[in-house]
This record gives C-alpha cells, structure tokens and sequence, in this order.
C-alpha cells in the first residue's frame, strides 16, 4: 500500500511549560525512531498536530533546528483542538504530520543585516530562527528583534530575552503596560522611532497578527526596504497541509504548500490582497 | 454491449449510469441492464464521487485494553478490488485528468490516487449535446483523445470501440468473441457524429476563452462581482456538482465511549464563509463577491498556474443547479465584453 500522509505518526508529550495565562509550550517526542530521525525541519515550517477526539491542527515548530530529540510547539487556547491539547498531560499521546511548508530564507539572508519583528503568539515561528542566528552569529550581521504582546503578561519566552540580549539587539512594547513595566508601549511600530535603514543589506522577517504585518510591511516600504526583503508568515485556514484541501489558497497560491514564508514582491501583485 | 458489461462483471466491480428520479446517476450496479448509456449530456454528479466521496472516512483510532493507541487506516479499504466506471462523457473524462493533476506532484493524495488506479474508465462519445453544454469551447470534447482506457461511440446499431491503454486492451482481448474489427467508415462515422454535436455547441456563439485568464485579472474590482454575488445565494451547489471542485475539510468524531473515534473529510465550498475563518474569528473571504470570485478565478485564473490549463471543463452541471440562475456563461460573457449592456444570448 503507498505511504498516506494523513496518517498522523505518534507522538507524545514530553513536557508542558506554562509560557502565559492561555499560552503553553508543548515538547514532543515522536515515537518511533526512524520517523523521528527523518524529522527535519527549518525555522518557519509547521507541523499538523493531531489532538485525538478533538482534531487536528497547525502549529509552528518553535524549538532549534539543532534539537534532535524533541520538538516543541507553542499553542495559544482558541477552540476545539487547542482545548482538547490543554486538557492533556506529560506523556499523553498525540499525533504528528509534517513538518510542512516553506521557512524562513535562512540561506539568503547569512551575511545580511536582519530585522524580526513578532507579534504575541507571532514570535513562536521566529524563534528557530534566532536560535539558529545565535549559534552561527557569525554569518549574520546586526540583527534587531522587535515583539511586541498586548501585556507585559502575554510575553512569550520571557526568560529566552536575556539571553539573546547577549546576541542580538531586542526591543520589546506592550500595547497596554503596567505601573511597573519600564519599557516601551503601544503597538510594534512604534519601535521603528529610532529605527534607521542604514544600508540595503538588510532582510526582515516577521509574524503576527495580520493588522500588524499589514503596518510593518507599509512601514518597512515606506523607509524603501525592497519588497523582495520583506518576508513575512502568513496564517490561514489549513487542512491538509499539502496543498489538496484548497482552503488556504490565497491569490492562487496554496499558503500550506508555498507558504507559509512569503516576501512582500511575491504577493504584492495577488489579486487579493495578503497583507 | 449488455454482454460485455456482463463479463466485466465477473471480475470487476462495475459501475455505471442509471436512470433514477432525480435524472442519470453515477451508481454502482448489479444488473447491467440498469446501465442507460443513452443519457443525455451529464449525470447529476460528476464521476468524481468515486474518486473523491462527499464523505470519506480516512482513518480510526482506538485505545486497546492496553491503553495503546492505534490507527486504523481506511485506505486499505480502498485499495481493496478494481472496478470499472461505463459510460464518462468526454467532459467528465477531461475533468479527472485536472484532478489527477491536482491531486499528485510533491505530495500524492492516496485516496483518490489508489482509487484511479484501481479503476478502468469506459468513456462514451456524445451524440448530441444538452442544453448547457459548452466543452467545444473549453478544449474538453466531444472529441477525447486520452484519459480512457476504452472509449465507446455509440453508431446506431452497434459502439465504436477505441481503446486507450493496456488495461483497456486486456478488457477487450479476453471477449474478442463479441468484438469486430472497425471499419474506417465506422470512424468516419464517428467522426461526422462528433463535427455535428461539435457545430451545434458552437452555435451557442461565445466568445473564445482562450485569452479569458487576462480578462479575468484586469477586471478583478469590476462592478460585475457585486451584482452577481448579491444574487448568489452561497449555498455551495455550483461546487459540489462541479467535477473538477475538490476542496475538502476535515474532520473528527469521536465515538461516545471517547476511547476511540475517526477522522473523515467532507466536500467543502468556497462560498462558505466558514470557508476561510481562522481560529481568531478572521475570515478572510468576507465579502460575498471575494467568495464569489474565489470560484471563478480559480478556474480561469488560478489553474493555469496551477496545472497548466483550465479547470473548468464545460459540463454546464453549475449552470443548471443554480438556485439563483446564475449562469457562469453569462458572468465570463459579461466580464470579455465589459459591462452590464450585453443582454445574455446564451441559453
Ligand atoms: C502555518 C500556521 C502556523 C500556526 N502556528 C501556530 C502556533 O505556533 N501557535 C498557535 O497557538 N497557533 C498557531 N496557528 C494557529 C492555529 O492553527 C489555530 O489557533 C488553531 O487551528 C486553532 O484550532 P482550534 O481547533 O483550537 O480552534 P477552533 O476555532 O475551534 O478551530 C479552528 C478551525 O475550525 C474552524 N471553525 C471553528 N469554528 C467554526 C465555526 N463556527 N464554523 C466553521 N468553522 C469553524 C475554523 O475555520 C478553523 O479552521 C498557526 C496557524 C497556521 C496556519
Ligand atoms: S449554485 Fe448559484 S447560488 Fe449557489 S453558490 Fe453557486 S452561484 Fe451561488
Ligand atoms: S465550472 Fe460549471 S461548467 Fe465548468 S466544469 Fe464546473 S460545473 Fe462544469
């Protein structure tokens, strides 16, 4: 019988770790050895989580490329599978297809100037891909991520930011603070105050919520960053993963297949418009 | 023919066109008597149903005793059996190439592959075309020249058989008995029959789609889309009686015990506005005409990018199910010429 790439592979939980109020990050082992050895994936890609009785659903890989073992997701509860995914415990077993999809040009932008930008739940496809910027710092040059969350209670990966601190330049807001939150407020853009292009060698990647990829993409364009620069994540209705259940198509392009990375010359001339 | 289909019965599942209440439909059948290959024009459903079921169950799992989890995979259901489907118009036949193209390249579609592979197509030669018929002019008929493994034409008191592949040759070796050698009047006979159905579709007098992808672009915030999709009534049924439409969703259902259950996947319509809603309530094919359009451009539009060609094959099935009257011959006539004055001289 061919190979049927619906079947989803087991998988179980391996840790739950509590990132916010509705937010966890999910570390997953596939069970068997093979398939787990074959499970490469770059930063950007996704997987179809199954949650048995519930259903299935995408997520963003958003461990480092360099973990063998185990993988991890980051969910955010919304409905039906989400749900179903909070209700289990370390060492409940769920099903995984994947990983799908297109990722970040990591190849592309070695040796560039990178700007990231997230938004809330945004930053889980991002950071693989600054995991894998820190440990081959070296191919990059300066690299800024900005993120913003709603609440400085809604920051994803809070103990990561020091660390990459050591690294990378980050910038954090929150559209509402608190008393005791020093840093900046309002929405991601207004990071982009003290932002200057200093030279073309720069690429900028981001997710997040469309309204605020729809702004940065404006504000990006705005201060001349080529279209073919401006990466970004889009996230749609996603079935299959493979292109066959058609409800990603956006502008004649299947999000899951050609996607979810696209850059901004790629998609400008969609009929319907993606950012 | 009756014999024939007798003796593909003993080692095939057959199935064929019968007459129901609701007009011809694709069915398995039992007595070959029941196959009515004089159907006019198309069936209610395209063939596509056995290909690509309205519902299909893809898999099951259970938790043993043991508290194991195990999958149960459907497909090997599938894979079970070969059949042969008698009597796909030339337009039908069209339209599995588009899926086939569709449903295979960097990753393949095991439900649908493994039943194409496990299924003889038996095409049959239009004598007369239908009233909404137009695959004269979107390069699907009458003519066919591949995408069958026999192909019948029916010339009064006998079929023309052509036959289209090695599976379809072996159909034909083991029953020589019931065969003659064709004449070339016998194909030339066919071939008058094909110019005749062919000159009267052309009567319809459209106008050539050839360049209607172009058109198509440029008109995209056309005023046409609203009238016409505040007409529509999105209740889907252009896409499910549409052969070459093939969204699906997918779905779980798990049984009471919650210990076990199954994931199916269902025909989908992009006239829904569940259609393309993510899990923050955004939906982004909002506006009926963007959901109207979504149908039409990935036809004309989209394909061509997609599988090189087309997808519609011009069966006409979505012209006669709409409930709104919305004829899709008029929408393409109306965007060519550019504006509300063309009155639609298409039936
Ligand atoms: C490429 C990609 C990457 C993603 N990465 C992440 C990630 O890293 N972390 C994360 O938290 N999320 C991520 N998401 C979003 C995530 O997939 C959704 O949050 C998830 O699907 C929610 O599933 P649910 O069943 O819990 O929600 P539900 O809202 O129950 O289900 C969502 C799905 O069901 C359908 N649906 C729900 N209600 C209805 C209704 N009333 N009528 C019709 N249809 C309905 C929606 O169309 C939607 O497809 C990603 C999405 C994509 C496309
Ligand atoms: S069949 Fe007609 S009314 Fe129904 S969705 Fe299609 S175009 Fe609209
Ligand atoms: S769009 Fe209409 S005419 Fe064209 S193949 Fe589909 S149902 Fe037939």
């Amino acid at each position: 019988m061919v190979e049927n790439p619906y079947l989803p592979k087991l998988a179980k939980i391996e840790a739950i770790k509590e990132e916010t109020v509705d937010t966890r990050t999910f570390k997953i082992k596939i069970l068997d050895e093979k398939v787990r050895n074959s499970f490469n994936f770059t930063p950007g890609q996704f997987v179809e989580l199954t949650v048995f009785g519930y259903g299935e659903a995408p997520f963003s890989i958003t461990s480092s490329p360099y973990e063998h073992e185990n993988f991890s997701i980051t969910v955010r509860r919304m409905g039906n599978v989400t749900r179903g995914l909070f209700r289990l415990k370390e060492g409940d077993i769920i099903g995984v297809r994947g990983p799908f999809g297109r990722g970040w040009p990591i190849e592309k932008i070695k040796g560039n100037d990178i700007l990231i930008v997230g938004g809330g739940i945004g930053l889980a496809p991002l950071k693989p891909l600054i995991e894998y910027i820190i440990l081959q710092r070296r191919l990059f040059n300066n690299v800024i991520l900005f993120y913003g969350a709603k609440t400085p209670k809604d920051i994803i990966y809070k103990e990561l930011f020091d660390i990459w601190k050591q690294y990378i330049n980050v910038e954090l807001t929150v559209d509402f603070a608190e008393k005791d939150w020093g840093g900046h407020s309002g929405p991601v853009t207004v990071l982009f105050k003290n932002f200057k292009l200093e030279s073309n060698n720069i690429y900028s990647v981001q997710c997040g919520p469309p309204i605020m990829m729809h702004f940065v993409t404006r504000q990006l364009l705005s201060m001349r960053m080529e279209p073919e620069k401006i990466y970004f994540s889009l996230e749609r209705n996603m079935k299959c993963g493979m292109g066959f259940c058609g409800k990603c198509m956006t502008g004649g392009r299947y999000v899951c297949r050609e996607g979810p990375v696209f850059n901004y010359s790629e998609v400008k001339n969609f009929l319907e418009t993606p950012v | 023919m009756p014999i024939f289909l007798d003796r593909i019965m003993k080692y095939y599942q057959l199935i064929g066109p019968v007459k129901t209440e609701k007009g011809v439909s694709f069915e398995y059948v039992s007595e070959c008597d029941k196959v009515d290959l004089d159907y006019l024009g198309h069936t209610v459903l395209p063939p596509k149903k056995f290909f690509f079921p309205p519902i299909e169950e893809m898999f099951a799992y259970e938790y043993d005793e043991t508290g194991n989890l195990r999958i149960y995979d459907f497909l090997e259901e599938v894979s079970k059996g070969m059949r042969v489907i008698v009597g796909v118009k030339p337009c039908d036949i069209s339209s599995l190439l588009v899926l086939d193209k569709v449903f295979t390249g960097e990753y393949n579609d095991p439900y649908y592959t493994t039943r194409r592979n496990n299924t003889l197509v038996v095409g049959l030669t239009c004598n007369k075309p239908k009233e909404y018929c137009f695959c004269t002019y979107v390069g699907s008929g009458p003519s066919i020249k591949k995408g069958f493994d026999l192909l019948l034409s029916d010339l009064g008191d006998m079929y023309l058989v052509e036959v289209g592949s090695e599976k379809g040759w072996k159909l034909t070796k083991f029953n020589l008995d019931i065969f003659n050698e064709a004449e070339n009047e016998d194909i030339k006979e066919r071939e008058r029959i094909l110019l005749e159905v062919e000159e009267e579709i052309r009567k319809k007098g459209l106008p050539n789609f050839a360049t209607i992808d172009k058109v198509l672009v440029e008109r995209f915030l056309d005023r046409i889309w609203d009238d016409y999709s505040r007409k529509c009534l999105a209740c889907g049924k252009c896409n499910f009686t549409c052969p070459t439409c093939r969204c699906f969703t997918i779905s779980d259902e798990p049984n009471p015990d919650l210990k076990s259950g199954k994931r199916f996947r269902i025909w989908d319509s992009c006239h829904f506005l569940s259609f393309t809603k993510v899990a923050s309530g955004e939906v982004f094919r909002k506006d009926r005409p963007s959901r109207f359009k979504q149908r039409i451009y990935h036809k004309f539009v989209y394909s061509i990018n997609e599988i090189g060609s087309i997808s519609c094959v011009g069966c006409g099935r979505c012209i006669e199910v709409c409930p709104a009257k919305i004829n899709i011959l008029d929408v393409l006539k109306e965007v060519i010429v550019g504006g509300k004055s063309v009155s639609a001289k298409v039936s």
